[in-house]
């Protein structure tokens, strides 16, 4: 690890004015150590964020959540308005990690940290993202990458199991800049590769996300991840699914997908087929079809596109009937 | 030294049907080590400390396959706070000669390459350079200031396309020793051996149908919890002393000693306390680094490696191939058996593909057989034993297409190996013929216990059968045994104690002396406080350090009762000692125990020391497992869960029954991560992509059902308990009773492993016909 000075950031706009492409936002920890450990990041300064009072707070919000930047993953689990009304999200937070992963992960790093992707975590492979000429994913081994939006540049997954269940309760991001404070809508805070393929969101180098905003649920939700082992695994694919039922049918939903796009990955031909229907075995399979469609695997994940369609069968069922299945 | 193996051998044979009452063997004290272990005061080799102490760091080859044209190590050398900077250019020259250090025989200067690396890299992670400094954070900056010259060679990752010719070459000077020739051409293959026993094609001849199926494994590392580390200071007056994690302080010693090109004298191993090992704790990797940066420097250097270090540069297990052709008769007998294992050695020759050889079939006892075995160089990490080395890779393919046999034959999988099973007397195809063994005896207890008859319910679900075996070593071990004067025993011994051997072996001198397990004080020491012991490895230590404690307490036994005579002024002949009790053998009056008499030494002649050096290679008894498991697929994601776990298998005699039991889960642990996890992920310039725990997915206790266990005891004749090893049979089984149980709940075969959720899922997408009857 590269020596690095420290700053103690009292405020957001302490913070903001340390914050630049060489001096990074630390919170819990999690994600951004082992990088510095590689060396796959090695700024000048971190800056500290956990100290900004005001961050590390859930308090009602226009009928839904304010959720401080900094509250824990663990706080979210443990908060009854997450688990009594977004299923969804409490859910998808609960299988992140180990425990204590949990309790130093907070909820604005888990949406900014960057790539699982082996190849942009170890130096010595060639990685668009650190500034490379090649994707080593593409011709590497890549059963845990993307199947969607695998044109490139960069077919990493998105790393936030919380994400796509931001998405389907439609929640907002709020981010403090120089210029002052703006709110973005969860699809727009992330971004493609192809945007910009050193980044995973909006955010400029000097840009704090400071809350997370949920609108009141209108609906049943639910999150379903397939993952490789029982104990602490990252998600080789999840669906997170929000419906708003009249009786037994799906008025609307919402279906997004994690882990299989570098985006947070948002099903809409699943949508519109579950739409006006009766949710049981036939129509959320019928869905979970359409939720694959499109999908390009690599070389070696074409089993993620049935997961896809496993993932978001049970979250439909899950969400419908309240039940995991 | 032929051991106990006497009047003892048919004695204990006998135990088998008279059960003999033991005091301490066979109960479940608490260890030893315990208290410092759950303390956190137990002493691990990160934790050494010492007066101007040094922290090291070592450059590693980004490339798995490069010539080193220069390194230029000036920049780092300039840094401040950096005291010293090697490269293998500071081993010194010494001349190759072939050495034997107890893991087969080695050339000097494969050893010393893969210390440091000298004319090539051949594997991403060797060793380069390395540097000590003040902290390990400057050191940590030094190494990134070295700079080295690469001429980036091809790599060779496919064991199969490493045995071509035209591949690559490893090792330009090498030739294949082709069963006992040399081969004209240089190559990768190291070695090719061969078993046989009867004539093959008249055996096939006999057969109703013949199996020819091809297995691949990944390679996989053993995953101890605790990194490899050593301390070490060469002192002024040319002496060595090295603090490490091992499983042997002699080994290091000795492989330290050749690499440096010193007396064994002149090297003090202190062995700390072990996070695991598995058999990755036999190479040297850091102890010969640290000791050249410590001689450079004057101070005593430290080395500890990361997590990613261990995966990419210490020893992994092989990878393999392997192609096995049965032939059977309609009624389940098989006829014929071939096989053949290629096993990759990584970038030096010594895979223990021998092993797998050994092991293939050894369950069973089988007239015709042939097994081919192919040492195989590629550029991945030169590989090192793991539990069982070789065995786990042979036993998924040979037990995999036995259940196969049985069900083409409708013969349940226990019956199958009953009727073809291995007993006293039956000859391996390497020629070995059994002693006593047990392994029927684990085909019965695992057709009575009551997993095997347990309905099924439910969906894609299934149950499967393996056995295995794996062999004790024997070796050579050596303690002394102090009496104190409080009427206990303080115990040395070399071994290092990885399972809890410390409590195995002291309640077998206890067991001798009549003494609790409490009252045996034992203590693992450096290499110039004990004579000289073999590894903790090849499933011996309770077997063979058990054997001298059991010799140093009749040692004893006998100068006590010599005390006893000299109190009572008999001659000593007249004393007869049981059980903790001194008699005089006519006079009723005169008895001493143990305690009161070791009170009295001073008055009858000073001090009883009691000693023993054995090689018990001979007596070794290996043993047999079989394992019954059952899983459920999700046929929508291909996830295996496990459902129920039993391990039955031969332990001679537990000792300590829990530790004995911890051994079998253990190992059927360590035995499913390998069938449905790990692996190793190369990209195709030989990068290792998953050398963290985020990414090398090993199980852990919740991914695991509570494993059952069932000590089937057919004595070891040749120890007087009966112990046999026991330590790495467990790991042998597991992939293939889970493949076997993925069979029958979800209708495919896998013949690749890890069985994992994208592999079984891709097969069950593909397969034809329908999932087969339950087992
Ligand atoms: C074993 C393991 C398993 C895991 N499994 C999962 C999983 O299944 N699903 C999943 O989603 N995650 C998983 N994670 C990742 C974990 O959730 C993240 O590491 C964690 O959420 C990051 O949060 P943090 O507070 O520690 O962020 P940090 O490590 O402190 O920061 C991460 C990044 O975000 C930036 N950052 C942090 N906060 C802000 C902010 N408020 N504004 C702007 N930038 C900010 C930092 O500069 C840094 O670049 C796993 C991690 C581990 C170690």
């Amino acid at each position: 690890m590269k020596n690095f000075a420290y700053i103690n950031a009292a405020s957001e706009k302490a913070a903001i004015e340390s914050m630049s492409d060489k001096a990074l936002a630390l919170a819990g920890g999690t994600n951004l150590l082992n990088l510095l450990k590689e060396y796959v990041l090695a700024p000048e300064a971190l800056v500290n964020i956990k100290g900004i009072a005001g961050l590390n707070a859930i308090e009602s919000f226009e009928g839904g959540l304010k959720i401080g930047a900094n509250v824990t993953l663990s706080e979210l689990l443990d908060h009854a308005e997450v688990r009594g009304r977004y299923p969804a999200l409490h859910q998808a937070l609960y299988d992140i990690g180990t425990p204590q992963i949990r309790n130093m992960s907070t909820l604005g790093g888990n949406l900014c940290a960057r790539p699982h992707c082996w190849y942009y975590r170890y130096e010595y492979f060639d990685c668009k993202k650190r500034g490379g000429q090649g994707c080593a994913a593409i011709a590497g081994d890549n059963e845990f990458h993307a199947i969607f939006a695998t044109d490139g540049p960069c077919v990493m997954i998105h790393p936030s199991s919380a994400g796509p269940a931001l998405v389907v309760y439609g929640a907002k991001v709020k981010i403090a800049g120089p210029g002052g404070s703006r709110d973005a809508g969860i699809e727009e805070f992330f971004t493609l590769p192809a945007a910009a393929v050193a980044r995973e969101n909006v955010l400029k180098p000097n840009e704090l996300v400071t809350h997370v905003l949920l609108p009141p649920p209108n609906g049943k939700s639910a999150t379903y991840e397939v993952r490789h082992k029982e104990s602490h695994d990252w998600p080789l694919a999840m669906a997170s699914v929000a419906l708003t039922m009249a009786g037994e049918t799906a008025q609307e939903a919402r279906i997004c997908l994690g882990a299989v796009a570098p985006v947070p990955w948002r099903a809409a031909a699943a949508e519109a087929a579950l739409k006006g229907k009766v949710v049981n075995e036939t129509t959320a399979g019928e869905a979970a079809q359409k939720a694959a469609e499109g999908a390009k695997p690599l070389s070696g994940n074409k089993y993620k596109v049935q997961l896809v369609r496993t993932a978001v069968k049970r979250a439909i069922l899950a969400a419908a009937t309240g039940r995991r299945v | 030294m032929a051991t106990v193996k006497t009047k003892k051998t048919t004695k204990s044979k006998k135990a088998s049907q008279i059960p003999v009452r033991y005091r301490v063997i066979g109960t479940r004290p608490i260890r030893h080590d315990g208290v410092d272990k759950v303390t956190g005061r137990a002493q691990y080799g990160a934790d050494v400390q010492l007066a101007g102490l040094l922290h090291g760091g070592i450059l590693r080859s980004p490339h798995a396959h490069a010539r080193i044209r220069s390194i230029d190590t000036g920049k780092a050398a300039a840094l401040p706070g950096v005291k010293a900077v090697i490269t293998s250019a500071d081993i010194g020259p010494v001349t190759d000669r072939v050495v034997d250090l107890g893991e087969g025989a080695t050339r000097l200067q494969h050893l010393r390459d893969n210390i440091l690396a000298s004319g090539k890299a051949l594997y991403q992670g060797h060793a380069v350079a390395a540097v000590a400094a003040t902290s390990p954070h400057i050191a940590q900056e030094a190494l990134r200031l070295i700079e080295v010259d690469y001429e980036v060679l091809p790599p060779v990752l496919d064991l199969r396309e490493a045995m071509e010719a035209g591949a690559p070459l490893l090792h330009e000077d090498l030739h294949t020793d082709d069963l006992g020739t040399k081969s004209m051409q240089p190559s990768n293959i190291a070695k090719h051996l061969r078993f046989e026993k009867g004539d093959l094609e008249k055996g096939f001849k006999k057969a109703d149908q013949i199996f020819e199926r091809e297995f691949l494994t990944s390679m996989v590392h053993q995953g101890y919890i605790e990194p490899h580390n050593a301390t070490a200071f060469w002192n002024a007056d040319g002496r060595l002393a090295i603090w490490c994690s091992t499983q042997g302080g002699f080994t290091v010693r000795q492989q330290a000693a050749a690499i440096l090109d010193l007396p064994v004298s002149s090297i003090k191993v202190i062995p700390m306390e072990i996070g695991g090992g598995f058999g990755g704790k036999i190479h040297v990797y850091l102890e010969p680094v640290a000791a050249l940066l410590s001689k450079k420097s004057g101070k005593p250097v430290k080395l500890v490696m990361d997590r990613a270090e261990v995966f990419e540069a210490t020893g992994p297990t092989s990878g393999s191939h392997i192609q096995v052709k049965i032939g059977a008769r309609k009624d389940g007998r098989i006829v014929a058996a071939q096989a053949q294992l290629a096993y990759e050695a990584g970038a030096f020759p010594g895979s223990l593909v021998v092993c797998g050889m050994m092991c293939i079939f050894a369950p069973y006892d089988l007239e015709h057989q042939r097994i081919d075995g192919y040492d195989v160089l590629v550029t991945k990490p030169k590989t090192a034993p793991y539990r069982a080395p070789g065995a786990t890779n042979a036993a998924f393919a040979s037990e995999t297409v036995l259940d196969e046999i049985a069900e083409w034959a409708g013969i349940d999988p226990l019956e199958i190996r009953r009727l073809n099973g291995a007993k006293e007397g039956t000859r391996r195809a390497d020629g070995l013929v059994y002693p006593r063994i047990g392994f029927l005896e684990t085909l019965g207890a695992a057709r009575k216990h009551p997993h095997a008859s347990a309905p099924l319910e439910g969906p894609n679900r299934g149950r499967g059968v393996a056995s295995g075996f794996w062999f004790n070593v024997g070796l050579k071990s050596s303690v002394t045994a102090a009496v104190n004067s409080d009427g206990t025993v303080s115990l040395t011994e070399g071994t290092p104690d990885i399972g809890g051997t410390r409590t195995s072996v002291a309640m077998q001198l206890a067991e001798v002396l009549g003494l609790a397990a409490a009252d045996v004080k034992p203590q693992v020491v450096d290499t110039d406080s004990v004579g000289y012991n073999d590894v903790t490895g090849g499933s011996r230590v309770t077997f063979a350090t058990g054997l001298a404690a059991i010799e140093a307490a009749r040692d004893i036994e006998r100068q006590m009762a010599e005390r006893a005579a000299r109190l009572w002024g008999v001659p000593a002949s007249k004393v007869k000692a049981a059980g903790g009790v001194y008699r005089h053998a006519t006079d009723s009056k005169k008895k001493i125990t143990f305690k009161e008499l070791a009170a009295r030494l001073d008055e009858t002649g000073g001090p009883v020391v009691g000693k023993a050096s054995l090689d018990t290679s001979a007596s070794a008894g290996g043993g047999f497992g079989t394992h019954i498991v059952d899983v459920e697929v999700d046929p929508e994601t291909g996830k295996v869960q496990i459902l129920r776990y039993t391990a039955v298998q031969d332990v001679g005699k537990a000792i300590h029954p829990s530790y004995v039991e911890g051994q079998l889960q253990g190992g059927v642990a360590q035995g499913a991560g390998w069938a449905l996890n790990e692996e190793y992920f190369y990209d195709d310039q030989g990068r290792l992509a998953n050398a963290s725990f985020l990414d090398y997915r090993m199980p852990t206790a919740l991914d695991l059902p509570m494993i059952d266990t069932v000590l089937v005891e057919v004595p070891n004749p040749g120890h007087p308990f009966g112990v046999r090893g026991v330590g790495e049979v467990p790991i042998v089984p597991p992939p293939a009773a889970l493949a076997n149980a993925i069979y029958r709940a979800a209708g495919v075969r896998l013949r690749q492993l890890p069985m994992n959720p994208g592999r079984v899922l891709e097969a069950i997408l593909t397969r034809d016909g329908k999932p087969p009857s339950k087992a």
